[in-house]
Formats: structure tokens, C-alpha cells, sequence
């Protein structure tokens, strides 16, 4: 089984994620009536070989697998597609899934690129802190991901209560309330675990003749981190509306997946 | 022996000719001795509600067209009925009468279909019966069948979803919003009989407070007192300032124009810090101005906007009457199947 490489296992991974899409486009048709099981199956099954995957290229570097960008991507995807699964437990959030798979088949497939990967399982970098910085800051794309995810479903019912279409009835989506709270949650959680890694990177050593704060991840990391602690002072201090909260939490997301390649690239600081 | 049904509801009979053979509960089992004693029957079950009058019963005789002219004759003599009779009286032998059985458990025969109302009173009807022991193995089996398809047909169909009522649809609403009512307040605006019924609707789901108010004081105190505890009112003039408190605001005064605007909510909506607001309007001339539904966190439902959603859920579960009658017929043939095993064992 040498020739089954953790590429291979995400790229079935990805195939899961993509049969999910399908589907989950069939439950949009249907406006989200039944509750069941098909999709996080799907969804459970795609995580479970992305799991394998990352296990087995662990495994070849002895360590967290962060290590250049198709590393960081499958990990960030990891990230969303876990928590998904853990917060689709929760009553009515099934269809989570069905917003969560498009993300994660879309993105998946940008990993896939070879480019992003140009030295297979071979380690770039090693050391507990930068695991920490890299892992912490992943997994808080994937919490802004979810919410995100669930800031989606929260415009879609509330268009849908807003201009009296039935299906907002009809789907078993939870209450808009919920998921107000749900998207919150998420984005305060995904700003604490982004403070601890930007934290952890800024204690890194340092480079001699290589620019820290004028390099493009650190000023975009910064930017972004800035921009998520303004939405959340915003919704929770200045009253900023449900709805707008949703919008900006959804911009951001796109945002972060639109230049997170870019800027990884333009880095100086993580490509030596 | 065989399971039979003789009877009329709102389908075939006036609400007239229905109250005319009903039954009250305290005569049913003398009824049901009488039919027992007369000969006619071996097992009876009488379903007497405002929709239908209905004998389910065991017969060892053949249940020909001489037959059921024998109970009509007793149903009649027994409430003096002297006026003519079409068809208004349906009868049924088997398979039909057990399909009908089935059907009316599930609420498929019902004003309203799928309403779960039905399957409580023919549960009560055949309880009474099998207190007074005027059951026996062949009805037990029946009604117990009827039971479980009726719990299947609800569980595996839509036939039951929704709301079908202009109040139910309000709460549904409601509970889109709001992920639990019980930490919402709701002001009823207006003390008519649709306020009542609304705020009661809303009550029966677990909101933590409603207050009443209504030109006149009076009447706001009477629905305040009649919804009881956990209800206040406010004089009329001092509404608005509930705004800053309340989620849910239920609207149905006589008022001939609007007595909500966007400029009266705008700021209503500032001081709540944008907080979700459901408007319920039912009033005819309505009360809330429709522009106010531009507003951001504002959810306005009129009379018409949940007439339609009433509307378009009695349309689904019309549309799953076919799912619901081959669930039926499959049930009812394997009972029939059932029954015809057991006998065949039996005169071994």
C-alpha cells in the first residue's frame, strides 16, 4: 500500500465532500424538510479519510502537519469539517452539512493544486511553538468557517421570515435566535484561538535582514484579526444589527479564503 | 364475524341531523347493550363527536343491505328521529368499514385533515366500550391496528405538519424566531375575541408574559383576567413604551387607520437595540403600516399573510392523502389477512 499516499487519501476525502455538495444541493431543492442522516454520513465519511490523511503525512514528519500551504489548507478544512460534524449533533443543525460541504469541496480542490505541495512530506519547519502557532490559527479559520456556515443559514431564514416564503417554516432549520448565537459563539472562539496563535508566532525567533512587521502574513494577519475584533465590538457593544453582523462575518470568511494563498506567498517570513 | 360501521358526519349529514343522533356519553353503553341484546351485534364501539355519529361493531350475520336497514331502524327509534333520512346514514362492511376505521384514527376523515383531535375521542369511545365490556377480540384488534397506523401514518407522513389555523401559524412564526418562548414577553393590542385566541395560542407554548392593552380599560382587564395569571394590562395610551420589553405584539383593534407607522417604531426599535420584533397584525382595517417591515429585525405578519400559510399547509397535507391511503390499504389487508389465519386456526 506504499503507492497510497495521504494525497490520495484526501483526494477521496474530497470526493466525499464533492457527493455531499450533491446532495446537499438536492436538500436546498427540497427546502430542508427532512431531517436525516444521508449528508452527515457523507460529511462523516469524508472527515474520517481527511483524518487518515493528515494521520499518515503526521506521521512521515513526526509532527503537527502545518507545514506549507496545502498542509495549512487541509488542516484549516479539518478544522470546519470536525466542528461541523460536533455542532450538527446539536437538535436542528443537520443541515449545517449541507452548507459546511460546498466549502470544503471547493476549498479542497484549491488544496489539491500540486503547486501548493511542491515537497510532499518533507518538513519545512519544526518546533513546538511554531506547531502551536500554525495549529491554533488554522483551527480559528475553521471556527470563522462554521460561523460563516451558520451566519448563511441565519440570512437565508431570515430572508425567508422577512418576505413570508414558506419554506422558512417548512425547513427544519433552528430558530434565528439560535443561530445568531451559534454564529456569535463561533467567531469569539475562532478570535480567542487566533490571538493565541498570532501570540504564539509573535514569539518566534526572529531572522536576521528579514522584515517581521512589514511582512505581508503578518500585516494581513493583523488586519484580519483587527477586523474580527471590530464585528465583534460592533454586534456586542455598539448594537450592531443581527444582519449585519451575519454579512460581515460571511465577508470576512471569504475574504480570509480569497487571500490566505496569496499573501502565504507574498511572505517572506513563511517561505524560508 | 365481521366489523361493520354505520353512521354520518360532516361529510355526509348537517350539523342539524348530527346533534339530532347523537349520543351522550353517560347512554352510550345502554345503547350498546340494547344493539348487543337485540341480537344484531356481538361487539360495539359508538364514536359520538361534533363531526360524527358512528357505530363500529362485531356482527356474526351477514351484513347485507337487511341488516343495516335493522340498525338504521334502531339508531333511529332509539333518538325518536321522525323526520326522512337519505343518504345521509353511510354504511360499511369489510374491508371498507375497516379503512374507515383507520382513516378516521389518522384524521384523514376529519374537517380538518390530519387533525389529532379525532384519534383522542375514538380512543375514549373505545375505552368506554371496553369498560362496559362490550368489546371482543375482533374490535380489540381493529381499534388497536387504528391506533398504531394512525401513529404510523404521523410519524412517517407530513399529513400532520404545520399549522392550519390563522393562531397556530402565528405561533410557529414565533417559535422560527425565538428559541424558546418562555423568556419572551408578548403585548396584545386590542381585547377582541382574535387577540384572545392568538394570545392563548401563545400562552399554550410557554410565554413568560402578556399584557393587555385596549381603549377601553375595562375590556383590556376582562381578557387580562380571563388569560390569567402572568398578565397585565396597560392603559392604552402607554403602549409604545411596552416596545422597549417586549418581543411579540399582537394587533386587532377596531382603529380605521394605522396605529403603528415607521416613524412611531423607528426609534421603538433603537431603545430594543434592534432586537427581533414578530408584529402580528389581525386587524381588519389593519393596524400596523406595512412600511415598517423595511425596518431591520422587523417580521410583520397580516391576517392574510397567515391565512396563507394555514393555507398552503392544508395543500401539503392534502397532497399526502395518497401516501397515507396505500399506508391504509396495506394495513388493512394484513389485518384482513391476519384474521382470516386466526379463524382458519381456529376451526382446526
Amino acid at each position: 500500500m506504499a503507492w497510497f499516499t495521504d494525497r490520495h487519501c484526501f483526494l477521496l476525502a474530497v470526493m466525499f465532500y464533492g457527493l455531499s455538495t450533491v446532495y446537499s444541493v438536492f436538500l436546498w431543492r427540497k427546502g430542508f424538510r427532512r431531517d436525516e442522516w444521508v449528508n452527515y454520513l457523507l460529511l462523516a465519511g469524508g472527515v474520517a479519510l481527511h483524518t487518515l490523511a493528515m494521520a499518515k503525512r503526521g506521521m512521515t514528519l513526526h509532527s503537527c502537519p502545518v507545514n506549507n500551504l496545502y498542509e495549512a489548507t487541509t488542516f484549516l478544512l479539518w478544522a470546519l469539517g470536525l466542528a461541523c460534524l460536533i455542532y450538527s449533533l446539536l437538535p436542528r443543525f443537520k443541515f449545517l452539512t449541507a452548507f459546511t460541504a460546498p466549502v470544503l469541496f471547493t476549498v479542497g480542490i484549491f488544496a489539491l493544486m500540486p503547486s501548493l505541495d511542491p515537497h510532499g512530506s518533507k518538513p519545512e519547519f519544526s518546533g513546538a511553538l511554531r506547531s502551536l502557532h500554525a495549529a491554533t490559527i488554522l483551527q480559528s479559520y475553521g471556527a470563522f468557517g462554521l460561523a460563516a456556515v451558520a451566519a448563511g443559514m441565519f440570512l437565508m431564514q431570515q430572508h425567508d421570515l422577512k418576505f413570508h416564503k414558506l419554506r422558512a417554516l417548512l425547513s427544519l432549520l433552528p430558530s434565528m435566535q439560535r443561530l445568531e448565537f451559534i454564529t456569535f459563539r463561533l467567531v469569539a472562539v475562532g478570535f480567542a484561538l487566533l490571538t493565541i496563535g498570532l501570540t504564539a508566532g509573535a514569539w518566534l525567533p526572529r531572522h536576521e535582514g528579514k522584515p517581521y512587521l512589514s511582512d505581508a502574513k503578518v500585516l494581513w494577519s493583523a488586519l484580519m484579526w483587527l477586523a474580527y475584533l471590530e464585528s465583534l465590538v460592533a454586534y456586542k457593544i455598539f448594537g450592531r444589527t443581527s444582519r449585519r453582523f451575519a454579512t460581515g462575518v460571511i465577508v470576512l470568511f471569504a475574504i480570509l479564503l480569497l487571500t490566505f494563498g496569496i499573501t502565504n506567498h507574498l511572505s517572506v517570513l513563511h517561505n524560508q | 364475524m365481521s366489523v361493520v360501521v354505520i353512521g354520518l358526519s360532516h361529510r355526509s349529514a348537517p350539523v342539524e341531523l348530527r346533534e339530532r343522533f347523537a349520543f351522550a356519553e353517560n347512554k352510550i353503553p345502554d345503547a350498546l347493550k340494547q344493539l348487543s341484546e337485540s341480537g344484531l351485534i356481538t361487539e360495539g364501539v359508538v364514536l359520538s363527536t361534533c363531526n360524527r355519529v358512528e357505530i363500529y361493531a362485531a356482527t356474526a350475520l351477514s351484513p347485507d343491505d337487511a341488516f343495516f336497514a335493522r340498525v338504521k331502524k334502531f339508531l333511529v327509534e332509539h333518538h325518536a328521529y321522525d323526520g326522512e333520512l337519505g343518504d345521509e346514514l353511510y354504511t360499511f362492511a369489510e374491508p371498507h368499514s375497516l379503512h374507515h376505521l383507520f382513516k378516521v384514527a389518522a384524521g384523514l376523515d376529519s374537517m380538518v385533515i390530519g387533525e389529532t383531535e379525532i384519534f383522542g375521542q375514538l380512543k375514549k369511545a373505545y375505552d368506554l366500550a371496553f369498560s362496559h365490556k362490550h368489546t371482543g377480540a375482533r374490535l380489540n384488534k381493529a381499534f388497536q391496528r387504528a391506533f398504531n397506523v394512525a401513529k404510523h401514518i404521523r410519524t412517517e407522513t407530513n399529513i400532520q405538519r404545520g399549522s392550519v389555523s390563522v393562531m397556530s401559524a402565528a405561533v410557529e412564526l414565533a417559535e422560527k424566531i425565538f428559541t424558546s418562548l418562555a423568556e419572551h414577553e408578548v403585548l396584545v393590542i386590542g381585547a377582541g375575541e382574535t387577540s384572545e385566541k392568538t394570545a392563548r395560542a401563545l400562552q399554550s407554548r410557554g410565554v413568560r408574559k402578556i399584557t393587555v392593552t385596549n381603549r377601553s380599560p375595562e375590556r383590556a382587564m376582562a381578557l387580562a383576567a380571563e388569560l390569567g395569571a402572568g398578565t397585565t394590562t396597560v392603559p392604552f395610551e402607554n403602549w409604545p413604551e411596552e416596545f422597549e420589553r417586549i418581543d411579540i405584539a399582537v394587533s386587532s383593534t377596531a382603529a380605521t387607520t394605522h396605529i403603528l407607522d415607521r416613524a412611531k417604531l423607528e426609534p421603538l426599535m433603537k431603545r430594543r437595540k434592534h432586537r427581533p420584533l414578530l408584529l402580528i397584525d389581525i386587524a381588519v382595517p389593519r393596524d400596523i403600516d406595512p412600511a415598517v417591515s423595511e425596518l431591520d429585525n422587523v417580521y410583520l405578519y397580516n391576517v392574510d399573510d397567515l391565512k396563507a400559510i394555514a393555507d398552503e399547509y392544508l395543500k401539503l397535507r392534502h397532497e399526502e392523502l395518497d401516501r397515507c391511503n396505500e399506508i391504509i390499504s396495506e394495513k388493512v389487508a394484513a389485518l384482513l389477512e391476519a384474521n382470516k389465519f386466526s379463524a382458519t386456526a381456529g376451526s382446526k
